[in-house]
């Protein structure tokens, strides 16, 4: 018999008897990765802004030793959880909280678990994201916001975040598919998203390829879908490119905006006429 | 008649070992016109960020109506929201329209309705001509324009002060003249401004008093008359006159 039909029928196979296991299991990885990107990208965001609060030498010490602290604690948050593998950062969490408060403090909850394990990771990857998209915004918005006597959070909030958010839109995209796949390593602590459905099944069928076969498809599946509504996402952010005058007073129209359908006397003549200050 | 609102005293700045300014003493009163003038690299654009404290003096005070801002335990936002300034580069917030970028302060910092924040943003875009731009976001003008609407976003925070760093000199030739004449037009209605330009024809009519700064000092402060027809040190003439032979 030809392998691919087999295949295609042990996969239907498969799938006729598992598509609840499979379908939850896809949710559960949606559910993760989403909601873990976003999270993700606020304790980023959170991150940035606490990273850039500017300081002189002018401002009172206790002032400084705390920014300078807060630094100091986001910078070993980074190191740390981008630095260790997100398998062990699972393991270590879920039994190891347990393991140092002698059981008064453990997760009843294996989707919260891996829910905090998964946002804390993203969280330490975004912040060097949006530190560096906040670098990447001109000074000069920052001194335009001061000039009007905006605060730090609200120049960073309402000018420089938004900007620097489009430009870092495309690394979000990336976090995004990354946590759709990475989220597989949850099953190391007993969390059934769509890969610990593929071992749940394979345990008792034994049908390794067939559901591997499942797998890649759903995965591919899914980061497509990721990849579109990202690709849409950015273009919305793009805003318009044209925009309307709002009145057509011909004294405030500029050179440019004439239409070239007369004799060229007429037109030097409305230039005069329309073209001057105001 | 008029009050100080502005008194500068003994303010220095320097980057590291290399100084900027020296012992800068001036004072601004309530409807002056001053032009600050000087060759690139004297200092003049610090002096106009450290008034705004956009840049920290490494000494000296800035007596805001009497009271220090140069020192610690200062709220700089709300001071600044008392001085305005129009940057060289503009410096409008890209991601926003031209109504917005006026209304904006006046939402977050000066708290007022939206409503009336738009009327009064329409208000100051009407004078300086860019009234039918509101639409439009900052990439889509031309310099000129851009630089009118920082102007109006300025103005809508109803600043006591204006400053102005060079606000013309990043512009195509063409465009200067309509900047010009907005910030004319605003010295006529008693606005008090701090202008650091290279424009000496703005300096001389419209200013009232022209500070010349040479190496991080002021080296002469006069009336725009005195400076421009008698200036008494030779450094200023020989400025001055390098001007005249273009």
């Amino acid at each position: 018999m030809n392998p691919f039909a087999t295949l295609g029928h042990d996969i239907v196979t498969l799938w006729n008897e598992y598509a609840g296991m499979y379908l939850s299991g896809i949710w559960n990885t949606i559910s993760l990765a989403f909601i873990c990107t976003a999270v993700g990208c606020l304790i980023g965001l959170l991150c940035g802004v606490l990273n850039t609060i500017p300081y002189s030498k002018n401002d009172p010490l206790p002032k400084r030793i705390l920014l300078g602290f807060v630094r100091l604690l986001i910078q070993i948050y980074v190191e740390v959880f981008r630095g260790t593998p997100m398998i062990l950062q699972a393991v270590v969490i879920y039994y190891g909280l347990p393991y140092f408060t002698n059981y008064a403090m453990r997760f009843d909850s294996i989707w919260l678990c891996a829910f905090l394990v998964v946002s804390i990771n993203t969280g330490a990857y975004m912040a060097e994201s949006v530190r560096g998209g906040i670098i990447s915004i001109d000074p000069g918005q920052t001194e335009g916001a001061k000039a009007i006597g905006m605060t730090h959070w609200q120049t960073m909030t309402h000018v420089v975040l938004p900007q620097a958010l489009r430009n870092i839109l495309p690394q979000i995209g990336n976090n995004l598919i990354i946590n759709i796949k990475d989220t597989s390593v949850m099953s190391i602590i007993g969390f059934t998203e769509f890969f610990g459905v593929h071992k749940n099944v394979v345990g008792t069928t034994y049908m390794y390829f067939p559901s591997a076969a499942i797998e890649m498809i759903g995965y591919l599946s899914l980061t497509v879908i990721a990849s579109v509504i990202l690709r849409q996402l950015e273009k919305k952010m793009e805003g318009s490119d044209t925009y309307e005058l709002t009145q057509d007073d011909m004294l405030t129209l500029t050179s440019g905006t004439y239409r070239l359908d007369k004799k060229p006397e007429d037109i030097a003549e409305r230039n005069l006429e329309g073209g001057g200050q105001r | 008649m008029s009050e100080p609102i502005l008194q500068i005293n003994h303010l220095s700045k320097s980057f590291g070992a290399h100084i900027v300014l020296r012992d800068i003493d001036f004072t601004v009163n309530s409807g002056d016109v001053i032009s600050i003038i000087g060759a690139s690299g004297s200092g003049k654009s610090t002096l106009l960020r450290c008034i705004n404290l956009l840049e920290t003096p490494t000494s000296g005070q800035i007596h805001y109506h009497g009271t220090d801002v140069a020192g610690a335990h200062v709220n700089a936002p709300e001071y600044r929201s008392h001085v305005g300034m129009v940057f060289q580069s503009f410096n409008l917030f890209n991601n926003m329209t031209v109504l917005e970028n006026c209304i904006i302060g006046q939402v977050k910092v000066l708290k007022k309705s939206k409503e009336d924040a738009r009327t009064n943003a329409m208000l100051y875009l009407e004078k300086v001509g860019m009234a039918p731009y509101v639409n439009a976001k900052p990439r889509q003008l031309s310099g000129g324009q851009k630089q009118r609407v920082a102007i109006a976003r300025a103005l809508a925070m109803q600043p006591e002060v204006l400053l102005f760093d060079e606000p013309t000199s990043a512009l195509d030739p063409e465009m200067v003249g309509e900047v010009l004449s907005v910030m004319k037009q605003l010295a006529n209605e008693g606005m008090t401004m701090l202008v650091v330009t290279h424009e000496m024809a703005f300096a001389r009519d419209v200013s009232n008093r022209v500070v010349y700064m040479a190496d991080g000092v002021i080296c002469e402060e006069g009336s725009s008359r005195q400076i421009f027809e008698n200036p008494r040190k030779q450094q200023t003439k020989d400025f001055l006159s390098r001007f005249r032979s273009n």
